[in-house]
């Protein structure tokens, strides 16, 4: 349930959100728990976007509470800012419902540079603060850095970068700032990730890890940078952990986004990872070792708002990520 | 082996080398409702490696087909991961055998070493084996001295794979018992290879305690006798014995829960902060507690059983008239205890025990209650100083909250208590998984830390065996109370002579 969004004052928006728990707790006839374990701070630049950003993280809010700070900023615009406040309310059985506030702040014009500040203003003490920024990285870095100022982690998505400079800020980010970049390209990564593991698993395999002579990646969609970056992360991150030089090659077939499938070359043979759609799972293959192995994983949901939940039920910076990020940016270039 | 470096970062990091584990028991109750569930659970969340091996080994004639089958029902019902995932099944399925025969059947264990060594090769199990006991005691040293016999178990000395034994509660019924058992087991194995499964140590708010206790720098000082008035611990269950009558009429509570699930919570909140967190010292440092508790007074002891009565709205019938139990039987199904640990932290701190069949709610609760500020600054108005109490619950709706004073808003100075709460299904949302899921996964990996020990076994029997003497003996009344209430009379006089209530969880 989300209850209607009621517009606010800005110096008022913490005075309101108090009001609001008191009128939950005398209106309701359910008993209402208040829980957040993160401030999630969204960067959107389009009411299109922002409204995606309000929908995911409504839904994402039902598994991780957290404190929703949802941002339109339109710099172009005529000179206003306005807030408004709602909260998240989810049903958790014995009658019991839980519920987080979120925040809505539309900025334009030079209004825009009061966003920073007021979002500093409005995070709940003592929780971490995750800032997603929707779409591709701006050119002002003032304005990014100071509304990262209070992060602990950055949240972008390397599918919508329009180049290889996306992938550079975020990895300076992650290098220079004490916020750690993730990305949801990465997470979508998971259950190749794991596949690809235990096909390395037994004995046999994993001593071929080290020998392992070129990476195919089979891809689909446009032929943009975005669309290519979840194979570059995975190539990136089989050299970080074989901490070996691989050769690779990526193929773009069909339209779904998305890695399909993998082959990774050995001297005299070859396994295979691909994507079972219609039985929802990862099949990882490899012959001509003395076991063969044949590895299911269960396809992982790939919803935004499932990222989002799974990057944000870490509670540390991925290093796996941050070091793949980096050979990433150097292959890219 | 290196770890393997692709799983680093996973939430899938600590997957096991593939084994064969061996279930013997394969067709009982525990076996389709805890344990191959709690596989299939594993594997549905890519934490069993590929080539994980299962062999069903029990009396009951069956195929490996039908034995997949019955096991497919038992995860539909029982896994949390339900309904089964048809592709993760059948991949699952790939890996589950069965083997019929007699426990004492020596070329039944012939065909199950042929189908074992099959496994190593063709399923790349290495030689690494696991024997899951899901048997009743009596066929303990039936089944290890025949594996032994067979050379089915490898010496963990050696540098060939490991052979691990997991043992079900009940460790013996009373100390020499518990001692012949651990006699059979070491006479086959190793101490190091065997895992007493207590599955109260795989719950996660169990593990949470040493959590709460050590990973947070502000309880650990009040953790002790200057600022913990008493301790209370209720192990609460709204079923009666339902088809466990015969053997429940033979052990009784103390032995049931007392003796294993207490006494582990007790040492877990007692304990002193071991020097890593490692099997041998959480062991240690456990075992220390159950060595200084003080031997029980016959006064500190009450025993209870249910007689009719209601529960959750529903009749109950009286223990006595339950399947299996004699007419005249004078088991307890309620015990409620005062004990103390006899060392520097806890000296002449109190703590109360109570567990009970046929109690109002199923609720597993630690409570504890610290001593009132030095001084009554607010008494003068008449006002009430509450106790600040820590409660943690254990199951079900596990969290943890803390009861404090709260200035009431007004002009004049009134108090009440609040309280402040955490529960995991509000912060967390996902379930945690089951805890035998928890438990098989440590003894793939090796790692006893969330198993009992011998010394713990036998150390808790030697403490409550002169109890349990004295009751047979018919020593101390039995209260009987009506089904559905928590507990009789005597139970509330024993803390209220103290001055001190129970609580309500």
């Amino acid at each position: 349930m989300n209850e209607a969004d009621k517009k606010v004052d800005l110096p008022s928006i913490e005075r309101q959100l108090a009001e609001l728990w008191r009128a939950e707790k005398q209106e309701g006839e359910r008993a209402v728990t208040r829980a957040a374990l993160w401030n999630v701070v969204a960067h959107t630049g389009s009411s299109e976007a922002h409204a995606h950003a309000t929908d995911v993280l409504s839904r994402a809010s039902a598994k991780v509470p957290q404190r929703t700070i949802v941002v339109q900023a339109d710099p172009h615009g005529g000179d206003d800012i306005e807030s408004w406040i709602s909260a998240n309310c989810h049903l958790i059985g014995g009658g019991r419902q839980v519920c987080s506030e979120e925040v809505v702040i539309k900025a334009s014009g030079a209004r825009v540079d009061h966003v920073p500040p007021l979002v500093s203003a409005l995070l709940l003490p003592d929780m971490p603060v995750a800032v997603w920024w929707l779409g591709d990285l701006p050119d002002q870095h003032d304005y990014v850095e100071l509304l990262l100022d209070p992060a602990d982690r950055l949240i972008v998505d390397s599918s919508h970068f329009k180049d290889a400079a996306d992938l550079e800020l975020v990895s300076r980010i992650g290098e220079q700032t004490t916020t750690a970049p993730a990305d949801l390209n990465w997470t979508r990564l998971d259950e190749w990730r794991a596949a690809t593991a235990g096909l390395f698993d037994p004995h046999g395999m994993r001593a071929r890890l080290q020998s392992i002579r070129r990476l195919r990646v089979i891809s689909g969609g446009d032929a943009s940078f975005g669309a290519t970056a979840e194979a570059l992360l995975y190539v990136a991150w089989m050299r970080a952990q074989a901490e070996t030089e691989i050769a690779f090659e990526f193929v773009r077939q069909g339209d779904e986004p998305g890695i399909g499938a993998v082959e990774i070359h050995f001297d005299e043979s070859t396994a295979t990872i691909h994507q079972e759609r219609g039985r929802g799972v990862v099949v990882a293959r490899a012959d001509g070792v003395e076991t063969s192995v044949d590895c299911i994983t269960r396809s992982l949901a790939r919803e935004t708002e499932d990222l989002i939940v799974r990057l944000l039920k870490r509670p540390e910076a991925d290093r796996v990520y941050l070091k793949s990020l980096k050979i990433a940016r150097g292959l890219a270039a | 082996m290196q770890p393997n470096p692709l799983r680093e970062g996973l939430d899938q990091e600590r997957v096991p080398e593939p084994s064969c584990l061996v279930i013997f028991g394969a067709s009982g109750d525990l076996t389709q409702r805890k344990l191959v569930p709690g596989l299939y659970s594993l594997a549905h969340d890519g934490l069993l490696p590929s080539g994980q091996t299962i062999i069903g080994f029990a009396r009951a004639e069956m195929t490996d087909e039908q034995f997949r089958d019955s096991m497919k029902k038992a995860c539909d019902e029982h896994a949390r991961t339900r309904p089964v995932d048809d592709a993760i099944w059948e991949n699952f399925a790939r890996g589950l055998f069965y083997v019929q025969g007699e426990f004492a059947d020596a070329a039944a264990y012939d065909r199950l070493k042929a189908k074992l060594d099959e496994f190593d090769s063709s399923r790349g199990t290495g030689g690494r084996r696991l024997y899951y006991l899901a048997v009743p005691p009596d066929f303990f040293s039936t089944i290890a001295e025949t594996l032994g016999a067979k050379g089915m178990v490898n010496d963990p000395e050696g540098s060939g794979p490991y052979t691990r034994v997991i043992v079900e509660k009940p460790f013996g019924h009373d100390l020499a018992s518990a001692r012949e058992l651990n006699r059979v087991a070491v006479s086959t194995f190793r101490e190091r290879q065997v895992f007493r499964i207590d599955h109260y140590l795989g719950k996660e708010t169990v593990q949470n305690l040493l959590v709460l206790r050590f990973a947070n720098g502000i309880f650990e000082p009040f953790w002790n006798r200057q600022y913990i008035d008493h301790v209370q611990l209720t192990v609460a269950e709204s079923i009666g014995v339902e088809k466990r009558g015969g053997y429940f009429d033979s052990a009784g509570i103390a032995r049931d829960i007392i003796q294993n699930h207490m006494l582990q919570l007790v040492s877990l909140v007692a304990m002193e902060p071991p020097v890593a967190f490692e099997a041998d010292a959480v062991r240690d440092e456990k075992v220390k507690v159950l060595r200084a508790l003080r031997p029980l007074s016959p006064g500190d002891a009450v025993r209870g059983q249910y007689a009719e009565g209601s529960v959750l709205g529903e009749p109950a019938v009286a223990y006595r008239a339950e399947e299996k139990v004699k007419p005249e039987s004078k088991t307890e199904t309620y015990a409620a205890l005062k004990i103390f640990i006899d060392n520097w932290r806890w000296a002449d701190v109190p703590f109360y025990l109570r567990a009970g069949k046929r109690l109002p709610k199923r609720v597993t609760d630690i409570s504890i209650h610290f001593r009132p500020a030095p001084y009554p600054l607010f008494s003068q108005q008449g006002m009430k100083i509450h106790h600040n109490v820590l409660a943690i619950r254990i199951q079900p709706d596990e969290g943890i909250s803390l009861k404090f004073d709260s200035k009431l808003p007004g002009p004049t100075v009134r108090t009440a208590p609040v309280t402040m709460e955490f529960r995991y299904a509000t912060s967390f949302g996902a379930e945690p998984p089951e805890a035998y899921e928890r438990l098989l996964l440590e003894t793939m990996q090796g790692d006893a830390t969330l198993f009992a020990r011998r010394d713990e076994i036998e150390t808790a029997w030697a403490w409550l065996d002169p109890l349990l003497e004295a009751w047979k003996r018919d020593e101390a009344p039995l209260h009987l109370h009506p089904a559905g209430t928590w507990g009789p009379d005597a139970a509330d006089e024993l803390i209220e002579r103290d001055g001190r209530k129970w609580r309500r969880p």
